[in-house]
């Protein structure tokens, strides 16, 4: 008697799995729109000194761009934040997906980059992004937070990047009009133009 | 004897599942400065749903919304359509929202997949979101 119930116990919780896993299967995704075309790293159409942030730690536009001796300036700073999720271990430990390699929770990191171009007192732009990057785990697999910290990076520098080059156009005529009022031999913090109370140029790509 | 053993296990478990449901303030209107588009992401509560919480992004502010959430996002109505995105471990899914200073209603969606829940983004009309959005609380973060 004891046989039978449990084979029969066993059969439906095969047909369960088996009928779960055809209904996941038979559910047709729809597909994501693939990302907008961006820009290929490449450097801006000025020169600019690295004021305040790390030089291996910038967006790949700025890195070709440095110059030790250039007026103009920028100043990166990142910040990361992590909040990771997590099913409860009550929840997971009792069900049967956990135990063939359903995500138990993920691991998420938030990255905020903010970028400022100066020359002297003069602001000729302002740049701020934000990326939420997250990777799940299961019991066999699980992301190091370093992985998830890098591709965080990654993802704000790129849009920093994009904002930049979309921006590119403007700034290239805003550091032109400083240079060209430069009295010869002066350096720009003398002879920044325009209004030092007011930015050159609203903050851009906020 | 072991029925009932089964029994107080399997109340225990419809108990887990429950309090997993997101235990916050009732629905409230955002309130959000000029030249901003409103949009309130809403998961609503199904018994036995999914457990995970895959991140949402809307422009650049994310949240993790559980079952019985909603969480209101507050995006500068600019040119360029408005972005929401939600990963999840197995598959992505996103929508273009128009750049207008108006409120919109996006439901998250889980459907089944091999190993965990599939999340969708789906665009719902103000009125059947009234309805629903009002079932859920706020996700505190």
């Amino acid at each position: 008697m004891k046989l039978r119930l449990k084979r029969s116990l066993l059969l439906s919780a095969g047909l369960t799995l088996a009928a779960s896993v055809a209904i996941g299967c038979s559910v047709q995704q729809p597909a994501v729109t693939p990302p907008v075309a961006e820009a290929p790293p490449h450097p801006l159409p000025f020169k600019g000194r690295l004021a305040d942030g790390d030089a291996d730690a910038v967006p790949p536009a700025v890195a070709m761009s440095l110059s030790s001796n250039s007026a103009v300036t920028f100043s990166y700073r990142e910040e990361l934040t992590h909040d990771d999720y997590h099913i409860p271990l009550i929840v997971s430990a009792l069900d049967p997906v956990t135990y063939v390699g359903a995500p138990l929770g993920d691991l998420g990191v938030t990255a905020f980059a903010s970028l400022s171009i100066t020359d002297g007192d003069r602001v000729l732009g302002d740049y701020t992004a934000k990326v939420h990057i997250s990777k799940s785990y299961s019991l066999y697999s699980e992301p190091t937070h370093r992985a998830v910290e890098q591709a965080a990076r990654v993802a704000v520098r790129q849009k920093i990047d994009q904002k930049l080059y979309r921006d590119a156009d403007r700034l290239a005529v805003a550091v032109a009009g400083s240079n060209q009022s430069l009295p010869l031999g002066g350096t720009s913090q003398s002879a920044a133009v325009g209004n030092f109370d007011q930015p050159a140029v609203p903050a851009a790509g906020k | 004897m072991s029925r009932s053993i089964a029994a107080i296990l399997l109340s225990a478990a419809a108990l887990l599942i429950h309090g997993c449901a997101v235990q916050g303030r009732p629905f409230e209107k955002a309130s959000a400065p000029p030249d901003n588009a409103v949009i309130y992401v809403y998961r609503p509560y199904h018994y036995g749903s999914s457990l995970l919480r895959p991140a949402v992004t809307c422009g650049e502010d994310s949240a993790r919304i559980g079952p019985g959430g909603y969480h209101a996002f507050v995006v500068p109505a600019g040119s360029e359509p408005i972005l929401c995105s939600v990963e999840g471990a197995e598959t992505a899914d996103q929508v273009e929202i128009d750049p207008h200073t108006r409120v919109y209603y996006i439901r998250e969606e889980f459907v089944w997949g091999v190993l965990s829940g599939h999340p969708h983004l789906n665009p719902v009309d103000t009125d059947q979101a009234h309805i629903e959005i009002a079932e859920c609380c706020v996700q505190e973060p």
